[in-house]
């Protein structure tokens, strides 16, 4: 996925008046998109000062260069050192715990079972019910985490069919939207459902593309199906994973804002354990009688766009030492 | 004659690695196995659909009275009929998701298919400058609250229709893919060949590089188009008139007032549980937010397949 790699420049005369033309019609393909990039990626980017300011809103006066409210009251707001960190603090060991637990949870069992799903699918001998298994399990990609939260609320809630099944057999009907220690399974298995089959995708693509002769040799030299599996597919695979994980680690302090949002269908008793770093800032960015909420959640987010951008950079950097070939960039 | 000797060798060759492929299989046993867990892999994913499926054609009083069970005790499509005769609310909210998702769609197919196919010529001057430009955005971002001031106040998105759609109709990563389609699956000689022949580049485009690329822009219009239509973040930030919600942020306001109406219920006293906004309805509603997007799935899924493996993979 490397950016820059490119076939070599085709030799012609410079500065000809089709040449010249020619990247004209280039730069105008590109200007629409980098429109797009300008107004949602990087217009948002100064914003990080949020963090450091005290911000207050202030309605510009006639005449003065900044018309819009939000950024005069960003450029005129008092600084504020790192205030908004310490009252980040209080609450950022049990974010902190949460965005990046679930994160890690999510990665380790995400890739064993994706990969785990591509190689069972790739070795099976009935290539079309595999197809078939493989376009069932894809589907929860394509559900929305608000239709998730209804059908979670069909199943955990008091009338649930889970609380039906347990009554039944004669047990207590479990409050599920208010009792803490279910939501850590409950999470890892909605995250489960939901990308196990698109996440494997990627892992089948590679497997389908390796080479048949290495495993037939390894067939004659006698190693089983689970010696070929360790020593002929993994390390072949190696590389998508580890850019993959490279990815999902810069974005270690970002979560499904969607799912960890909806799910707990608002429940205030959950916090504890469904508060993300996104949540805090989203509920941040809400508290309209809390002065500075903006610097509060500015704060927040600071966190999750500087310190994941170096993470990212880190880890590409560290695996580029040991393996070059495996890096991102 | 070389074309049927070739044609021979290549049938022998085809048959001796189905030959060596059948020695190198796993057992019938681990067969099926895999069989068995991938079986009920399946029935899990299926399940949770299934239970809204179900609850949404089941009578109000059966569900009230027994709950959420596998298959429906009593059979009713109240919840639908009402749901077409009286629902403005999910009506409005389908209009405007199915504008969104429309518009933001071709949009996406147009942007992204214009930058990839300028990033994915050799001879384009400033390919590196603009690659970088829009790979920068993977790495880094301005945060929520940054966006969603400079949406709202800078870019005047807050309450209208663009919102649903203008953010998420441009994606770097849509850029990779469809780059690195138009550079697997367009053959440079064809390009060349085409602008010997006194063809511009905007000629080209249209007419050559596009027809061969079309998995691409299925690929990137299926992403956009589920993106769009599920979209559930950008509505909660931008929007806060009913008018303009979309279908995820309608359906998620109604669980929450039902869930608040039947705990405080007990507390109110008065209120009859039963006389509430039916629960039957609220599942109809998820039915047919889900609906159309899992119908679309298999018509796009071997464009799907096919895009998101060749972007994704290096080399």
């Amino acid at each position: 996925m490397s950016m820059d790699e490119m076939t070599k420049p085709i030799k012609r005369k410079r500065g000809s008046v089709s040449e010249t033309k020619r990247q004209w019609a280039y730069l105008l393909m590109v200007i629409p998109g980098t429109l797009f990039l300008i107004a949602f990626a990087y217009l948002p980017m100064p914003g990080v000062i949020l963090a450091f300011k005290f911000y207050q809103m202030q309605v510009p006066p006639d005449g003065a260069l900044l018309q819009n409210t939000f950024l005069y009251s960003l450029f005129h707001s008092n600084w504020n050192g790192l205030n908004n960190f310490t009252y980040l603090l209080k609450d950022a060991p049990m974010l902190i715990r949460n965005t990046v637990g679930y994160n890690l949870l999510f990665m380790v069992v995400g890739v064993i079972l994706q990969v785990g799903l591509a190689v069972v699918i790739n070795e099976m001998r009935n290539r079309k019910t595999a197809k078939v298994y493989h376009t069932i399990m894809f589907m929860p990609y394509f559900v929305s985490w608000i239709v998730v939260m209804y059908a979670l609320y069909a199943m955990i809630s008091p009338s649930g069919f889970f609380n039906q099944l347990i009554t039944s057999m004669g047990g207590q009907t479990i409050k599920f939207y208010s009792q803490k220690q279910y939501w850590p399974w409950i999470f890892l298995i909605a995250n489960i459902w939901k990308y196990t089959g698109q996440g494997s995708i990627i892992y089948l693509a590679t497997l389908t593309g390796f080479d048949d002769q290495l495993y037939e040799a390894g067939a004659i030299d006698g190693a089983t199906k689970w010696q070929q599996f360790r020593y002929i597919t993994l390390p072949q695979l190696m590389p998508v994973i580890v850019m993959l994980q490279i990815l999902a680690v810069g974005r270690i302090f970002n979560g499904d804002f969607d799912m960890f949002y909806s799910l707990p269908n608002g429940s205030g008793t959950l916090r504890q354990v469904t508060s993300t770093i996104d949540v805090y800032v989203y509920d941040m960015l809400k508290k309209g009688n809390l002065r500075n909420s903006f610097g509060y959640a500015g704060a927040g987010a600071f966190f999750q766009s500087v310190v994941g951008f170096f993470l990212i950079l880190i880890t590409n950097g560290i695996v580029r030492r040991h393996q070059p070939d495996m890096a991102l960039f | 004659m070389t074309t049927v000797d070739y044609k021979k060798l290549k049938k022998a060759e085809k048959e001796a690695s189905k030959h060596s492929a059948a020695r190198n299989q796993i057992s019938k046993g681990t067969n099926l196995f895999f069989n068995i867990v991938l079986i009920i892999g399946c029935v899990l994913t299926l399940f949770p659909l299934w239970i809204i499926i179900v609850s949404s054609i089941t009578s109000e009083v059966a569900l009230t009275t027994y709950g959420y069970r596998l298959w429906p005790l009593e059979f009713s499509v109240n919840a639908y009929t009402y749901l077409f005769r009286d629902g403005s609310v999910i009506l409005t909210a389908y209009k405007n998701t199915l504008i969104a998702t429309l518009a933001g769609t071709l949009l996406s197919v147009v942007t992204v298919g214009l930058y990839a196919y300028a990033l994915s010529r050799p001879d384009f001057k400033y390919k590196k400058f603009f690659t970088f430009f829009s790979f920068f955005t993977m790495l880094f971002g301005g945060g929520m609250v940054s966006y969603y001031n400079m949406c709202r106040s800078v870019l005047g998105l807050k309450d209208t229709v663009w919102a649903l759609f203008l953010p998420m109709s441009f994606s770097a990563y849509w850029v990779i893919i469809m780059r690195t389609f138009y550079q697997s699956s367009v053959p440079e000689a064809i390009i060349e060949s085409a602008r010997i022949d006194g063809s511009g580049e905007w000629r080209t485009l249209l007419q050559i590089v596009c027809p061969l690329a079309i998995p691409g822009f299925a690929t990137v219009a299926l992403f956009s188009a589920i993106g769009i239509w599920n979209d559930f973040r950008n509505c909660l930030l931008l929007n806060d008139k009913a008018q303009f919600y979309n279908l995820q942020y309608t359906i998620y306001q109604t669980m929450n007032n039902l869930r608040f109406l039947k705990e405080n219920a007990s507390r109110m006293g008065g209120v009859n549980v039963a006389n509430l906004p039916a629960e039957t309805f609220r599942m109809a509603m998820a039915v047919v937010t889900v609906g159309p997007i899992i119908m679309a799935y298999p018509f796009f899924q071997r464009y799907f397949v096919k895009g998101l493996t060749v972007g994704a993979v290096k080399g």
